[in-house]
């Protein structure tokens, strides 16, 4: 049973508080949830017998900086029950905190490290929050549009200290964006 | 005795980055107690290449060299998940033998990649036989994959609409006799592993994962359908063309490692069944569908493929305009469910490229089954979740 237009309303009619929008695309729906309630909503999710999306398969953060929220938090639910799937959204802006979900599936812990690490949107209740993927003293947040894909610091080993030194990036030639459409170099 | 026992307090041990196991650079900081295990933390991040920030600023088909290498011994899987997604987001349909050839590719990667994690494990335990003889089998996989594609392992060979190359003349013969070759090699690994007393020792009873468990784990692939959830998604989705090919999902019930190395085991013998009856069924026609070369036309541009500019015209490289919309397209590969998730822009670059690697979800369950487990139970554990720290990093 993949869930059409008129599962979704009626899900959201359950509960009209939370859900501000639904969007029915290609079998799969995306509801989006205010910032406040994801671990309300996730729970709600999981435990009604005609929803029952168990697992949390997947959280995404996403940077839209032209959006006045600017960052969003995907959760993308499957149910092992029926076979379908949905998507929750947050939009959240740099300091919103949301509250975390690992309660409810344990799954979702390393997700929202990542989510932290990468994107900067800071989860509550969850103790072991830090960075998961970037190094050690890592300043920044790697998936937000302003940061360059070079980043600002490259590491390399220091023959005089005898150790491994964190200089500012200095690259030889500029990043090489290949101007298809035209043959003549840039 | 009592009185010569010391009571040891515990000490934290780095089993750092750097393994002699096959697994990547995974660094597991293990408090024991003596010889039992209170505590581990699994520290990542050591090969975190940026692949997710890279694919931002690349079109798909600049991208299909990056991708293979996130899991680099089951490489055509991670093509198949990239290539899905926009195939999906612009609704892109392939041809039949293009998703017969895919499916057969898919299938030799499975059992290549579940080899190499035969060998490695059965290392870790401390059985080194193994580990010499996969290679026997992958090499002519790789034998296989160089006739087609031209690389042994890091093919480019997805793309959308299709596969990039027919297969060569020759290449089903060669095929159905190595999937003849391979079945009794398979058993033979049989033979010479499952009811070995020492193997069963080491393996039973180790790491158990109870149903439920899995399931709130978010647990995928072997793992999950070891401990009795029958969950393929290449039965759950129907994409490609997996429904036409007559073939059952392996699993167990017990859930401990013996349980995951009896599904793996299985699931090689099954895709060798797959790839004989697709080889069999193997369609004429395209393997490409060719709308997927469509060049993203800006407009303004003057034609440089005109007459004029006939010696100085530049090839475009093909792409595709990816539409303004989102998408989340999985795979069943031999570690567990590969996720993309794809926003398009209406740009030939995505505006997220955000990868869900099996490994990365299988790894969470580690420091809960290791508790009160002996420290020689680690890597036996380890081995039989199977990740590879190519994805797990990204």
């Amino acid at each position: 049973m993949t869930y059409n237009r008129l599962e979704s309303f009626s899900i959201v009619l359950l509960v009209p508080k939370w859900i501000h929008r639904v969007q029915s695309k290609k079998q799969e729906s995306t509801f989006y949830v205010t910032p406040d309630h994801p671990y309300e909503i996730l729970l709600f999710f999981r435990c009604h017998i005609n929803t029952r999306f168990d697992v949390s398969i997947d959280i995404c953060g996403v940077n839209c900086p032209s959006q006045e929220q600017r960052l969003r938090v995907l959760y993308q639910l499957p149910t092992t029950q029926y076979n379908s799937c949905i998507r929750i959204k947050i939009g959240v802006n740099e300091i919103t905190i949301v509250s975390s979900v690992i309660s409810i599936s344990p799954s979702a812990g390393r997700w929202e490290r990542e989510v932290w690490d990468t994107s900067g949107v800071h989860f509550s209740n969850y103790l072991g929050l830090c960075r998961i993927l970037t190094d050690y003293g890592f300043e920044g947040h790697p998936l937000r549009k302003d940061f360059p894909l070079s980043g600002y610091v490259e590491v390399r080993y220091n023959d005089l200290e005898k150790c491994v030194v964190y200089e500012l990036i200095e690259m030889a030639q500029e990043f090489c964006y290949f101007d298809l459409a035209s043959p003549w170099q840039a | 005795m009592n009185s010569r026992f010391k009571h040891t307090d515990p000490i934290v041990v780095s089993m750092g980055p750097h393994h002699p196991s096959m697994h990547g650079v995974l660094r597991l900081v293990v408090v024991p107690q003596g010889e039992n295990v209170i505590d581990c933390k699994p520290i990542l991040g050591y090969l975190h290449r940026g692949m997710e920030k890279i694919a931002e600023n690349r079109t798909i088909v600049q991208y299909l060299p990056y991708v293979t290498r996130w899991d680099y011994l089951a490489t055509m899987f991670t093509e198949a998940v990239t290539v899905n997604a926009p195939e999906k987001l612009a609704n892109i349909q392939i041809p039949e033998r293009a998703s017969y050839i895919r499916i057969i590719m898919l299938e030799l990667s499975r059992v290549a990649s579940h080899l190499l994690w035969l060998g490695p494990f059965l290392a870790d335990i401390g059985a080194q036989t193994p580990f010499f003889y996969i290679f026997r089998e992958r090499e002519m996989i790789y034998d296989l994959f160089e006739a087609a594609t031209g690389m042994r392992m890091m093919h480019n060979y997805f793309r959308i609409g299709g596969v990039a190359a027919d297969l060569p003349y020759g290449w089903v013969d060669k095929c159905l006799d190595f999937c003849q070759y391979c079945l009794p090699k398979i058993y033979e690994y049989e033979r010479l592993i499952t009811r070995n007393p020492i193997f069963l020792k080491r393996v039973k009873g180790v790491g158990f994962i109870s149903r439920q468990e899995a399931i709130n784990w978010g647990l995928s692939g072997p793992c999950l359908r070891a401990s009795g959830v029958q969950w393929d998604l290449r039965k759950i989705d129907h994409y490609e063309c997996y429904d036409k090919i007559d073939w059952q999902i392996k699993w167990q019930t017990e859930g401990d490692s013996l349980a995951r190395y009896l599904v793996r085991i299985d699931e090689m013998k099954e895709s060798i069944n797959i790839i004989q009856q697709a080889l069999k069924l193997l369609p004429g026609g395209p393997y490409e569908n060719l709308e997927g070369r469509r060049i993203a036309q800006e407009k303004g541009r003057m034609n440089w493929n005109s007459f004029n500019y006939q010696f100085v015209g530049k090839k475009s490289s093909p792409t595709v305009k990816l539409p303004r919309q989102e998408h989340y397209v999985r795979v069943e590969a031999p570690k567990g469910e590969l996720g993309v998730f794809l926003i398009g822009d209406d740009s030939v670059f995505p505006w997220r490229f955000k990868i869900r690697p099996p490994g990365f979800a299988n790894l969470q369950i580690l420091p809960q089954l290791l508790k009160g487990m002996k420290l020689a139970d680690i890597m036996t554990i380890l081995g039989s979740i199977d990740i590879i720290m190519g994805e797990v990093d990204r």
